[in-house]
């Protein structure tokens, strides 16, 4: 059984529509990125997963259940909002034991303190969260999500609004969090890099609809025109390179990166030990050739051109 | 019943410390009986059962304002800061949320209303010579219908609240003090006790209570998580 799983998902708002047969599934205990600009619809979905929005057509179920209907099966599961769903007129401890409350933690005293120590906020349990930094109220918050030991835990663009130190403490706290609980962790971000950085598996989402979805290591990995990188032994022989490549039919295109770099667009993917033959046949002698890796980057605005061009 | 427990304790807790809405209630608690006090002691000629009307009156107003005062610190703020979404994502149904949030305003609000009543029979006692005390209905209306009205008063607005929009909400927060208010007078005029304190006309206001209480809670179970999530701002 998957953790997440989302079928042909379409809901629409004032006959506009902002998701169109979406389709994913989240294994358990990945960090799975979905990715989108804003406005992609990203938080509607997760909020029809959560259950606070219905959908106009498709099926989700999260760990198996409607969270819609079933009351029981949202205690198996935690949430953060770009608002941390924290009372700036309570304290951290207090804002804790609410929840706690409501979930019914066992021991919730020491799992407070546990957690106030992961986040690094022990010594301001005491004071109000209003005095708290937008970082300190999203550590507080990711506490918050995680203080039940949810199985599932969705996080709606977690670094939002903080500086590049907060950042990276919150992304690491994610990764932790996601080894320490054994947690399945559904993280929506527009920060490409963020994704990268942590996930384990992507869903990119542009105009309503699903323009990739794969593990990260095959959508980074595969491509129908991989780049090789070819670093030369000699720069005096790039120029002859570069005339050795241009009259290869299975190169599409060759960038000179440095004085001793090319970086060679193949327009065959297998094609990789005929572009080493052809140079080495051309007496030019090679250090090293090097298969790159397609960035998100580069994945995440070939889906946004491709939903710009109406693809579907 | 925990979570019941849990998310009242909170809202008392936290209506309790908002100090803009403790000065109001409390000026508004203080102002009004003395102003009504003066007109009670004036108009009622030295009848003690006349009296003890007037202050039961005023009562049953103050307690309903004050239940929609205290609401808006528990309902509407909820709302405009966005943490009701993940209070809806908790295993806590949206009807036992709305019980609790309830009382959690009621409890501050009846303390208030109880106050406001001791302040209007005090100064109705220092203004004639009327013995307030001896009239036992007033002593039931203040312990059972007031605190009925003040639940209904913060029920249905509450429910209201977590309904409408922002806008909508601050439009319609008059209309229901003024409709409750309406209310009230409309069930003592017809009531077969009469206005003032009769057995009967406390039995008529209590069960007109306990219906807008049944009502409310009536109304929340038809309010989706997606009404309240699409009328946050």
């Amino acid at each position: 059984m998957n953790a997440v799983e989302v079928r042909g998902l379409s809901r629409s708002f004032e006959g506009r529509a902002v998701l169109s047969d979406v389709s994913f599934t989240v294994r358990h205990g990945e960090v799975f990125g979905y990715l989108g600009p804003n406005g992609a619809g990203k938080t509607t979905t997760i909020r029809i997963l959560l259950g606070l929005l219905a959908p106009d057509a498709g099926v989700v179920r999260v760990l198996g259940r409607d969270l819609a209907v079933d009351d029981a099966a949202r205690a198996r599961v935690g949430v953060l909002f770009e608002n941390n769903g924290l009372s700036d007129r309570m304290s951290a401890a207090a804002n804790l034991a609410y929840y706690a409350g409501l979930y019914g933690v066992p021991d919730p005293a020491e799992r407070i303190d546990d957690l106030l120590t992961l986040v690094g906020l022990t010594d301001r349990r005491d004071d109000l969260v209003g005095t708290f930094s937008t970082g300190m109220k999203r550590r507080l918050g990711i506490a918050r999500a995680i203080l039940h030991r949810p199985e599932v835990v969705f996080l709606d663009e977690p670094t939002s609004g903080l500086d590049p130190g907060a950042q990276r403490m919150v992304r690491d706290l994610i990764l932790d969090l996601s080894r320490r609980e054994e947690m399945t962790v559904f993280l929506n971000s527009h920060h490409l890099d963020e994704v990268q950085r942590i996930s384990t598996s992507v869903a990119i989402l542009a105009g309503g609809r699903i323009r990739a979805f794969d593990s990260l290591e095959n959508l980074t990995g595969a491509s129908d025109r991989p780049t090789v990188t070819v670093t030369l032994a000699d720069p005096d022989d790039r120029v002859r390179a570069c005339e050795t490549i241009a009259g290869l039919a299975f190169v599409a295109g060759c960038d000179p990166g440095g004085s001793t770099l090319l970086h060679c667009t193949l327009a065959d993917p297998g094609a990789t030990p005929d572009l080493i033959a052809a140079l080495v046949g051309a007496g030019i002698r090679i250090e090293e050739v090097r298969r790159s890796s397609r960035s998100l980057e580069e994945i995440y605005l070939e889906a946004l051109r491709s939903a710009e061009g109406g693809g579907a | 019943m925990k979570t019941f427990g849990v998310i009242a304790g909170r809202e008392i807790w936290l209506a309790l410390r908002n100090r803009g809405v403790v000065i109001t209630a409390l000026i508004f608690a203080l102002w009004f009986p003395v102003m009504s006090a003066v007109g009670i002691a004036a108009g009622t000629d030295g009848d003690a059962a006349a009296v003890a009307g007037g202050i039961a009156a005023i009562a049953l107003l103050v307690g309903v304002f004050m239940g929609y005062i205290f609401c808006s610190d528990a309902f509407l703020r909820e709302k405009r800061d966005g943490t009701i979404e993940t209070l809806l994502c908790t295993p806590v149904s949206l009807r036992r949320i709305w019980e609790g949030k309830t009382v959690g305003v009621a409890v501050p609000a009846y303390l208030v209303t109880l106050l406001s009543a001791v302040v209007t029979a005090a100064t109705v006692s220092a203004l004639t010579d009327v013995a307030i005390a001896t009239e036992p209905l007033l002593y039931l209306h203040l312990a059972v219908v007031v605190p009925i009205w003040v639940v209904a008063s913060a029920g249905f607005i509450g429910a209201a609240q977590l309904a409408l929009g922002m806008r909508e909400n601050q439009i319609l927060g008059f209309v229901f003090i003024f409709g409750f208010i309406f209310l009230i007078v409309a069930l003592q005029e017809v009531s077969p006790g009469g206005p003032g304190l009769s057995v009967m006309t406390e039995a008529v206001l209590a069960a007109a209570g306990i219906a807008l209480v049944a009502l409310a809670r009536f109304i929340v179970g038809k309010v989706t998580k997606e009404r309240i999530v699409r009328t946050i701002p």
